[in-house]
């Protein structure tokens, strides 16, 4: 802690007291690159919800009202894009190793939004009345997530993923924070031909995820979609009891102790150690939905 | 040491008309390049045209000026872009009978 406070831009995080990253994308991205499914080097074996997860962008909240908008500090951050399609998902991870078991934790400034659209509104919806604008209901979610694996033996590998569920599948506004009570369907799985609708990375079908008790949570959206406001996020695991510890947005902090993460009764072989962390932004309209991090510090107790 | 940064805009994607690539913001970079690897080309006459478009803001878009000389057989094609602001994306033209092309599009930038 000391020597964040002593940091003028660490100050704004709770670090663990070993720093493993500090991504503050006004310098690059840091190594948060595109997911992409596993092949044999012909592409075309690519199972399709892992085909297309999109490249992550060095954004400068550029809009076309106000011109640049900017980051917390500097200019830049991570941008995740979606296409313009219902149930795309825009994937970026980052892949490291674990030294020891213990916690670790996860931290963020973010914000989100959808893309401008101009006119044609969609029948049915609530209408712009001067605060409520109706580009709030084209966000769909994004989710935070892990991918561990301690070694080869059956149960060793498991994900945690938390999701910011803005609106569900049918467009409706939910506005919570959930986690997934499917397993993650990997290549090794859909290519044995396990029932997914390929359309979510996290799990095979939508009712497998539940919300997070206490985890309602209304962010900062801020009215039209070019006004950014950046919120701060911590997120806390623990490899040696393979949980989640607890979440905090803003003012909202959510107990996870208890919340179940599914293990693989499989053995996986050559991710020993895996430490993967990963963010992405998932549509629920035909609308780019877009995901971005001004900074993020990932941090140990080990 | 410049920073640089490749990005997939499109994997492994086939198409039977013509398309635009995503947006792909760029402000921090001085340079980039194009490739365009076309892995299957079918059709009657089919040829694959690609203008290089820029963007203030994402979403409205004019022609930057530069285009990739027509492509009409599998090959690994590339075109460099300078001053090219603050967003990047190709406008693809796909012509001939029953035409079908499968590709992969990279953008390379440097600081």
């Amino acid at each position: 802690m000391a020597l964040a406070n002593a940091d003028i831009r660490l100050s704004r995080f709770n670090p663990l007291p070993r720093i493993l990253a500090f991504d503050d994308f006004d310098d690059g991205l840091h190594g948060w690159c595109e997911l992409v499914g596993n092949h044999n080097g012909d592409l075309n074996e690519l199972q399709p919800v892992f085909r297309d997860m999109r490249p992550a962008q060095l954004s400068t909240c550029t809009f076309f009202d106000m011109g640049t908008h900017g980051a917390v500090d500097g200019t830049y951050s991570m941008k995740l894009a979606t296409r313009p399609r219902k149930f795309h998902q825009a994937v970026a991870i980052k892949r490291l190793t674990s030294a020891a078991d213990g916690l670790v934790q996860f931290e963020a400034w973010f914000t989100y939004k959808a893309e401008q659209t101009f006119g044609g509104d969609d029948p049915g919806a609530r209408a712009w009345d001067g605060n409520y604008h109706p580009s709030e209901a084209h966000f769909g979610s994004f989710t935070l997530w892990n991918d561990i694996c301690e070694g080869t033996e059956p149960r060793d590998r498991y994900h945690a993923a938390l999701r910011y569920e803005n609106t569900n599948e049918d467009g409706e506004f939910t506005q919570r924070w959930l986690y997934k009570t499917g397993l993650h369907p990997t290549t090794r799985m859909l290519r044995g031909g396990f029932d997914s609708n390929q359309n979510d990375v996290h799990v095979a079908k939508p009712d497998m995820w539940a919300p997070i008790p206490g985890g309602d949570q209304q962010l900062c959206f801020n009215e039209v979609p070019t006004k950014v406001n950046w919120h701060y996020l911590r997120w806390l695991f623990d490899l040696s009891t393979r949980r989640n510890t607890e979440l905090q947005v803003n003012d909202l902090t959510m107990d996870l102790r208890e919340i179940p993460v599914l293990r693989f009764d499989e053995g996986y072989w050559g991710i020993s150690r895996l430490l993967n962390l990963c963010m992405d932004v998932r549509t629920t309209s035909n609308v780019r939905n877009f995901l971005y991090l001004d900074s993020v510090v990932i941090s140990a107790d080990w | 040491m410049r920073h640089s940064f490749t990005a997939v805009i499109e994997k492994n994607a086939t198409f039977q008309e013509d398309f635009e690539t995503e947006p792909y913001e760029c402000a921090w970079a001085s340079e980039a390049r194009w490739f365009i690897n076309v892995m299957e080309l079918e059709g009657d006459g089919a040829k694959l045209s690609a203008r290089v478009q820029v963007s203030p803001d994402g979403i409205f878009w004019c022609d930057e000026g530069s285009r990739f000389e027509p492509m009409s057989e599998p090959e690994l094609y590339s075109l460099a872009v300078r001053d090219f602001g603050g967003w990047l994306r190709l406008d693809c033209e796909l012509d001939g009978t029953d035409a079908n092309v499968r590709l992969m599009i990279y953008l390379v930038l440097k600081e």
